[in-house]
């Protein structure tokens, strides 16, 4: 008899073969015949459950450059758990870790760090006040930060806030005496604003200005619509000249789009507006959303553009988490899931439905 | 790939969602129960067998109260049979009537804690084996393309893969003792059967 390590070796193995090259009706029809026995089924289940977990691993891919394996503990869960203070300064740190694979290390010394920065702020505290004169009249050129498609770029302002720049984005930032200003030009980005009451922070559009102080939200720029997305504190968004309406408050959760139109808000539970911002670690998400907006948000990471002319395509509700970088397997997806049928056309990849065989 | 019809039988469904999350929990009752660490693999997969078994005509109204009693029921049987080695020295009969509520409630699939785990997991892996996952599972690329990347066979890979799907299972459904013994049992078949 096969005792159960055999059987699930034997399972482990063909779960991994049936995804390698050549795999084919014959194996899949033999696979079919071998699950038909209880104990193999059950180990297979099992193993199969665990296999199916792991791609939750993409989850947490945030930054890490395709084909890069992340060090060993480089992981950034504070995004997925309960924000406390020292997640939050420590994620500061692991953006950059992460690029140098040395979280470990500074994850040993940050007992020391601490004692450290306690001994510098003491010291702070008697500079600080000089320092932030000198910082303040010269830090006024602006500095211009832009990503390519398909890239994705952090960087850390000199006030301590942090943006990250989606896709095809760009940012031109001015801190002076009395403001931090931040140009969206084009595309997405999201910010970690240090806090500073007396130097608002401005996220300009066109017309419109989100006005925070000290907080995490987003803002993508599509056109003329604006929108804007709160995870955490509140967000003013104003209008040059003053619309007649009192200016916008927004807070954590609300996801704004302000377009010539007019201004709406919808509030989210908060999990589902931080899932929305879900592209900064690589993945894109979808509830029910049409097809023809789910392309639309691939099309902003991908030279090879997804085209939907068929209307009754476009609406097909598609959900799921996808990573942004892989067009092909969404498109994959979408051709089996659907009965669709994709076509190059030049750099375009064209959705339609699949004409009726037989 | 057209294997998504047959994994989706409700019966399928119920047992990952229902049934595996219990594991940790299941586990523990075992080694409370059975003195023989060797053998707690194999009831474990007897334990599965009888209860998919058995809800392929039933569902059971409570899946946990209906997998532990699977778990007493089985181990009752062995202790009946082995009744030629004293019952002490193989199981615990007192031990076989644990309230339920002594052992830990279910792990949730899909949780935040089980990302945790998972991670944990994932970095545990040997060296080979974690790059094989990542680049398959994270990076969505196709085996042949995981093996050209890192410049070994295909065969390699699948190897590779098959042992991580392994680990990750016992550590994610696991109660943390599995890793010890998958590692005993492994270099005991290792010894037996090395056949790759």
């Amino acid at each position: 008899m096969e005792s159960s390590t055999e059987i699930e070796r034997s399972a482990a193995a063909w779960l991994a073969r049936r995804g390698a090259t050549g795999w084919s009706e014959r194996d899949e029809a033999e696979l079919a015949a071998w699950l038909v026995s209880t104990a193999h089924r059950v180990a297979w289940l099992r193993l199969q459950a665990a296999w199916e977990q792991s791609d939750r691993l993409r989850a947490l891919a945030a930054g890490v450059s395709p084909g890069r394996v992340p060090a060993r503990g480089s992981w950034n869960h504070s995004r997925f758990f309960r924000r406390t203070g020292d997640e939050v300064a420590s994620e500061g740190a692991s953006a950059g870790e992460r690029r140098n694979g040395s979280r470990r290390a500074i994850d040993e010394s940050r007992g020391h760090l601490r004692r450290w920065v306690a001994a510098a702020a003491a010291l702070l505290l008697v500079s600080g006040a000089l320092w932030f004169q000198v910082l303040r009249v010269h830090a006024t050129a602006e500095m211009s930060y832009a990503t390519a498609v398909g890239e994705l770029r952090t960087v850390q302002l000199a006030d301590g806030s942090r943006a990250t720049l989606s896709s095809d984005s760009e940012l031109g930032v001015t801190l002076t005496r009395s403001e931090r200003h931040i140009a969206l030009r084009r595309g997405e980005a999201f910010f970690d604003v240090a806090k500073d009451a007396d130097r608002p922070f401005v996220v300009q559009s066109g017309k419109r200005c989100v006005v925070a102080v000290g907080t995490h939200f987003a803002v993508r720029a599509d056109g003329e619509a604006l929108r804007i997305i709160v995870v955490e504190g509140r967000v003013r968004l104003t209008t040059t000249p003053p619309e007649t309406s009192a200016p916008a408050l927004l807070s954590a959760g609300m996801v704004t789009v302000a377009d010539v139109g007019g201004v709406s808000t919808r509030s989210y539970p908060l999990d589902r507006a931080e899932e929305m911002l879900s592209w900064r670690t690589g993945l894109l998400s979808f509830r029910a959303t049409p097809l023809a907006e789910a392309a639309a948000e691939f099309n902003r990471y991908t030279a090879h553009k997804l085209v939907i002319d068929d209307p009754a395509v476009g609406a097909i509700p598609i959900s799921g988490n996808f990573r942004w970088s892989n067009t092909d397997a969404f498109v994959r997806l979408v051709e089996q899931g659907f009965a669709l049928h994709a076509d190059r056309r030049g750099d375009d990849i064209v959705l339609r439905a699949a004409r009726p065989q037989r | 790939m057209q294997y998504g019809r047959r994994m989706t039988e409700p019966l399928d469904r119920w047992f990952i969602q229902e049934i595996v999350p219990h594991e940790a929990a299941l586990m523990r009752y075992l080694r409370r129960a059975w003195s023989h660490a060797d053998e707690i693999h194999d009831l474990r997969q007897e334990v599965y067998v009888r209860v998919y078994e058995a809800a392929k005509k039933a569902r059971p109204h409570s899946a946990k109260s209906f997998l532990f009693a699977t778990a007493r029921n089985l181990l009752a049987d062995r202790m009946r049979r082995q009744r030629v080695v004293s019952i002490e020295s193989v199981g615990d009969w007192d031990a076989l009537n644990v309230p339920l509520d002594e052992i830990s409630p279910e792990r949730s699939l899909g949780g935040r804690q089980d990302l945790k785990r998972l991670t944990d997991a994932f970095d545990i892996l040997p060296e080979r084996c974690r790059e094989v996952l990542w680049l398959r599972r994270v990076e969505d690329l196709p085996q042949r393309d995981v093996a050209a990347r890192l410049g070994i066979g295909e065969k390699t890979v699948e190897k590779q893969l098959a042992k991580g799907v392994r680990i990750i299972a016992d550590l994610l459904f696991g109660d943390g003792e599995t890793k010890r013994d998958t590692r005993a049992q492994r270099e005991h078949e290792h010894g037996k059967q090395h056949r790759d």
